[in-house]
């Protein structure tokens, strides 16, 4: 009997195997909601969620409150996430336009949903994979964000507000059930 | 095929099998475990002997990135230092370079992950060089010696196969740099003026220790015909100047001194610390520089406001920032700049020995 190959990977718990992070349940409604966010630093992140911010006040009157990630390329510590579930109704983060913070966005929403809070993350479309790979190795696979065009970086404050503008349909999507999409 | 050598293989009754390997070899392919390279099947009499090597237990834990929820243990890294082409006697060496490495803010953060594609830049100090067949001479950023090549590798696998960093995947480097997870420097101690890098990283007394941090690329100054050592740094000082390596209010860069360059700065007096504080003085830029190149955003001083347009911005503000090295042949004057992703933590790891 010759001896077996030795796998190099380690005690991998694959993703179908893993107890299925759960998604909070959605809002029947934006109006009048407490929206957190949570801005990853990156350049023109904080003018793009402030406008996602800005539009939703005045579509749904929302109270928005804004938060600085710690650091942009890893997931919220505990203590913060416990924070942000406490202080708000839904999360929006983001931009998620590089390696680590693309999946690190990822990451934040599917701990902030099985903490039953509804989040939109935002990433740019050319880092799809990596927010992809990041939710399924956190039990969420398929797990939905919505996506902008890449670059942000680089955008103009014009063209940043027609990015959030652009963007914000999928957004709402995101947290809120579907009749009351189709009624918005 | 000469006729000697094909009655040679015919005559080594315990010759390898090569069908057998090449299949062996295609089984690790298949698994998705290779960077590219072929790999060397691991079996678990291979995995003893490296076990063997460290008195650690194969369970202990050696890192870990929360971020993707994975972490590696001794025997997992043994596997992939196996696969990698070591010797089990170099498995010591890996340990205590990927300890080095997690020793690294960037590399515990989205470093393995990170559009820059960092590879680690390990450096090898002591006793160990010369009793493991380190190349500590000519070509030393290599290839050509099987430590130098196999130790990086290794820890490019066990961040590929334990922590499942997959390129397109997890790892989204844009372009990624050459030599990803194949430098290995062992310091030409015998032709330094100085002591070895391992004493900066604070492990004295001559003990065989290892050092790593994340680069991004490196960068040649070819400079041998001025008589004055004052030339040569600036000389150098331009190149870690460059504009386009910067992207944050302080930068890092670790000089790699050809050890003529390193003599001659020692002849005219100057100690490690005399080379990084001209480059902490003399290198930054102005406002108006930094503005010419869409960067008005890096020189960013620490009480939050921005270097005006004559304003010098300097770029080093700590010896630390400026790790000095000394590698390759004394048969001419080139040196490295290699440009440190994050910061070096300063901290050399001892080579364990088996208790």
């Amino acid at each position: 009997m010759p001896n077996a190959i030795l796998d190099p990977t380690g005690t991998v718990t694959n993703s179908a195997a893993k107890p299925a992070a759960p998604r909070a349940p959605r809002l029947a409604s934006l109006d009048g909601k407490r929206v957190g966010l949570l801005i990853n630093t990156k350049q023109n992140a904080r003018p793009f969620l402030d406008e996602v911010g800005r539009l939703l006040e005045d579509r749904y009157g929302v109270t928005v409150t804004k938060r600085t990630k710690l650091n942009f390329a890893v997931p919220e510590p505990e203590n913060v996430i416990k924070e942000l579930v406490a202080e708000n109704d839904v999360i929006i983060t983001g931009v998620g336009d590089c390696g680590s913070c693309s999946a690190a966005a990822t990451a934040d929403g599917v701990v902030l949903e099985a903490a039953g809070v509804p989040v939109a993350a935002i990433i740019t479309d050319s880092f799809i994979p990596t927010a992809d790979a990041m939710a399924a190795l956190r039990g969420a696979p398929g797990y939905k964000y919505a996506t902008t065009a890449h670059p942000v970086a680089v955008l103009t404050e014009d063209k940043v507000k027609e990015r959030a503008a652009q963007v914000l349909d999928d957004v709402v999507a995101l947290l809120v059930e579907d009749s009351a999409k189709d009624e918005a | 095929m000469t006729a000697a050598n094909t009655e040679g293989a015919a005559a080594g009754a315990a010759a390898p099998d090569p069908d057998e390997a090449q299949r062996a070899i295609e089984y690790c392919y298949e698994q998705g475990w290779s960077d590219g390279l072929p790999l060397v099947p691991v079996s678990k009499p291979l995995l003893d002997a490296f076990l063997a090597t460290t008195g650690k237990d194969p369970d202990e834990i050696i890192g870990a990135l929360e971020q993707v929820g994975r972490d590696v243990n001794v025997r997992t890294a043994a596997i992939n230092a196996a696969m990698a082409g070591c010797k089990p006697e170099y498995f010591p060496v890996v340990l205590a370079a990927f300890e080095a490495l997690m020793r690294e803010r960037a590399a515990r953060g989205g470093g393995f992950q990170s559009t820059s594609g960092p590879s680690p830049l390990i450096v090898v100090n002591g006793p160990v060089r010369k009793e493991l067949g380190f190349n500590t001479a000519g070509g030393a950023f290599g290839p050509g010696f099987r430590p130098n090549a196999t130790i990086p590798r290794a820890v490019g696998l066990i961040v590929r196969n334990a922590f499942g960093i997959h390129p397109h995947v997890l790892e989204q480097a844009t372009q990624g740099l050459p030599g990803r997870w194949q430098v290995c420097i062992a310091e030409n101690e015998e032709e330094s003026p100085w002591e070895p890098f391992a004493e900066n990283g604070g492990v004295t007394g001559g003990v065989s220790a290892v050092s790593a941090t994340l680069t991004r690329t490196m960068e040649f100054v070819d400079n041998r015909h001025t008589p004055n050592h004052e030339d040569v740094l600036r000389d150098i000082e331009d190149t870690v100047n460059r504009m386009g390596s910067l992207i944050f209010p302080q930068t890092s860069v670790a000089l790699v001194l050809c050890p003529e360059h390193a003599q001659m700065f020692a002849a005219a007096g100057l100690s490690k610390a005399d080379v990084q504080n001209w480059m902490i003085e003399k290198c930054g830029h102005t406002g108006r520089e930094f503005k010419l190149a869409g960067k008005e955003n890096v020189p960013r001083k620490p009480d939050g406001t921005f270097a005006s347009d004559e304003e010098f911005h300097r770029i080093l503000s700590a010896p630390q920032q400026v790790p000095v090295i000394v590698a390759g042949a004394k048969n001419a004057a080139i040196s490295m700049v290699v440009r440190i992703f994050g910061e070096w933590s300063g901290s050399s790891v001892p080579v364990g020995e088996k208790k």
